[in-house]
């Protein structure tokens, strides 16, 4: 016992910076991309026939940059955005420099799963509101975002997930974090150790944000 | 109070035109409960939804209070229908919110200040008897306490009139009962313009003034609710009378040995004081022999149905029949013998 303790404890430092960076990279892109996401998503979806500001042209560029943002692989995506990355940042090398092509990548993530969430409601509710006299700012506020929370906290907990997924490729730009680890002293070193080690961190991360995703929605759930 | 004169409204669907409306007139008075009924895919849907443009008709013109709303927009048109409530079928509450804060929805969207609308909303749960279930999601209420938080919701802004698009066709039978006499209630007590639309003659029969029967985009029958039941003209507002009252003869009749003429006596109200029973044996000379009666009400309205086999002891049976006529029956010579 004692002897795993302490073979655990010489890679403690490594692993708890390795958790700390894939944290700070995964909040701070999914705060990003919720921010971006949630507005772009609730005007795809407005903007469809019979919503309640139908338009044709806006709603096709929409549903077109979102189905485009979601097919570029993220490894290229990362290298493709380098000169943004440097824009924003300063740099396109580091942890920091990582959140940018994240946070591009889970935009229209979040998009989609905003759309459909709101796309779950029943109509008779906004037409309800529309009866009621209503404008169109007050039913996204009032009645699509309120009803469709539980959807919507379900579809970030989804994105948090694959951000953590995405994360590990951000070691190919010095990005760290756990998943660059395990590629860097796993995979390159063959150090099987601290890849299980890596890997069973990641496994538990995810367990715990599905788990707090549920529950979260779950409490918001009256239907 | 509500003026509609030749609502058209088309849609275009993948096999063509469909002819939602079709030249639609109709008048609602102050204070009345209007009834439209009609088979399903007859228009009223879309009927009721142009009274407050959530529909927007091609052609015709609908007039509130003597003003044509159909050129309503903007913030003038949303202002316009906080004015006139609206209940709905599967009711369409908040899910995320509760039975207190749905009610206060529509308050909070014609920007009452807090504390009036706290105070209104306490008054409307009293009067539709759901201050126990204030903080309730509407999950967890029964069909008919759902249908009550709409009407409370739908009375919020103090509307003149309400619209009812078939406000109990997916409650059961004594929840109906209940939300109808409700409607009923409101409207005395608020005195209320009520439309509603409905498939169910049951609803006509129990709370309406006057009904219209919509068949394919046009009314074709229209008047007093009584009168209606009284003297159907046409087929199928003769089918949905039949819904609610049985117009058949009994089993057996046909096969009585009948001498003379079979004659079915509608009749209703202050008519059916007259002893003319009495009155065809001893003023017309004629021998009348009931074989079959029933009587309902509409309303409070006695309203009844005799079938009579008439021969004459004397007289003429066209007299007689005339008779009747004048005296405000409806007769109906069902054989001649």
């Amino acid at each position: 016992m004692g002897e795993i303790l302490t073979y655990l404890g010489r890679y403690s430092h490594l692993l708890l910076n390795g958790t700390l960076e894939t944290l700070y990279m995964v909040s701070v892109s999914l705060i990003i991309a919720v921010v971006f996401g949630i507005p772009l998503g609730v005007l795809t979806t407005i903007t469809r026939k019979g919503h309640i500001l139908p338009n044709g042209v806006l709603n096709k560029t929409l549903d077109g940059i979102i189905n485009i943002g979601r097919s570029i692989p993220f490894i290229i995506l990362m290298v493709a955005i380098i000169p943004l990355t440097r824009a924003i940042v300063g740099t396109s090398i580091g942890t920091t420099a990582a959140i940018v092509p994240l946070a591009v990548a889970a935009i229209p993530f979040v998009a989609r799963v905003v759309d459909n969430a709101l796309l779950e409601i029943d109509p008779g509710i906004i037409e309800a509101a529309r009866s009621m006299g209503a404008a169109p700012l007050q039913i996204i506020v009032k009645v699509l975002l309120p009803e469709a929370l539980p959807g919507l906290i379900l579809g970030v907990t989804l994105t948090a997930i694959n951000l953590i997924g995405y994360s590990a490729m951000a070691g190919a730009i010095g990005g760290g974090g756990l998943g660059d680890i395990a590629v860097r002293y796993g995979y390159q070193r063959f150090r099987v150790e601290i890849m299980v080690q890596t890997v069973v961190i990641l496994v538990l991360l995810v367990q715990l944000i599905q788990w707090a995703g549920n529950k979260i929605a779950k409490f918001f759930d009256h239907r | 109070m509500i003026e509609i004169k030749g609502l058209v409204k088309n849609y275009s669907t993948g096999q063509g035109v469909l002819h939602a409306l079709n030249g639609v007139d109709l008048k609602v008075k102050e204070g009345e409960i209007f009834g439209i009924i009609g088979p399903s895919g007859a228009g009223k849907s879309t009927l009721i939804r142009s009274l407050n443009l959530l529909e927007s008709p091609d052609e015709g013109i609908i007039k509130i209070n003597g003003k044509d709303i159909r050129n309503l927009r903007g913030k003038e048109l949303m202002d316009f229908r906080r004015r006139i409530g609206m209940i709905f079928q599967h009711f369409n509450l908040l899910s995320s919110r509760t039975v207190r804060e749905n009610i206060a929805f529509p308050l909070e969207i014609a920007g009452v200040p807090a504390d009036a609308r706290a105070r209104k909303v306490e008054r409307l749960m009293e009067l539709v008897d759901l201050t126990a279930h204030a903080d309730h999601y509407p999950s967890e209420l029964s069909g008919g306490q759902k249908q009550r938080v709409g009407i409370a919701r739908a009375l919020a802004n103090d509307p003149q009139i309400l619209l009812s698009d078939e406000a109990t066709s997916s409650l059961d039978p004594e929840s109906t009962e209940a939300i109808l006499d409700l409607l009923k209630r409101i409207r005395d007590e608020l005195n209320l313009t009520i439309v509603l639309i409905t498939h169910e003659m049951e609803v006509i029969k129990k709370i309406c003034d006057r009904v219209a029967v919509l068949e394919r985009g046009k009314v074709i029958e229209e008047g007093e609710v009584i009168d209606v039941f009284l003297d159907p003209q046409q087929e199928l507002t003769k089918r949905f009378i039949r819904t609610v009252i049985d117009y058949s003869l009994p089993e057996g009749l046909e096969d009585m040995v009948i001498k003379g003429d079979l004659v079915r006596v509608t009749f209703k109200g202050e008519s059916t004081h007259q002893p003319f029973m009495s009155m065809l044996v001893k003023k017309y000379q004629i021998d009348a022999n009931i074989l079959y009666g029933r009587i309902d009400d509409i309303q409070g309205i006695p309203f009844g149905t005799l079938i009579l086999e008439l021969r004459p002891n004397g007289g003429s049976i066209n007299t007689a029949l005339n008779f009747l006529e004048e005296q405000g029956l409806v007769i109906e010579v069902l054989k001649n013998g």
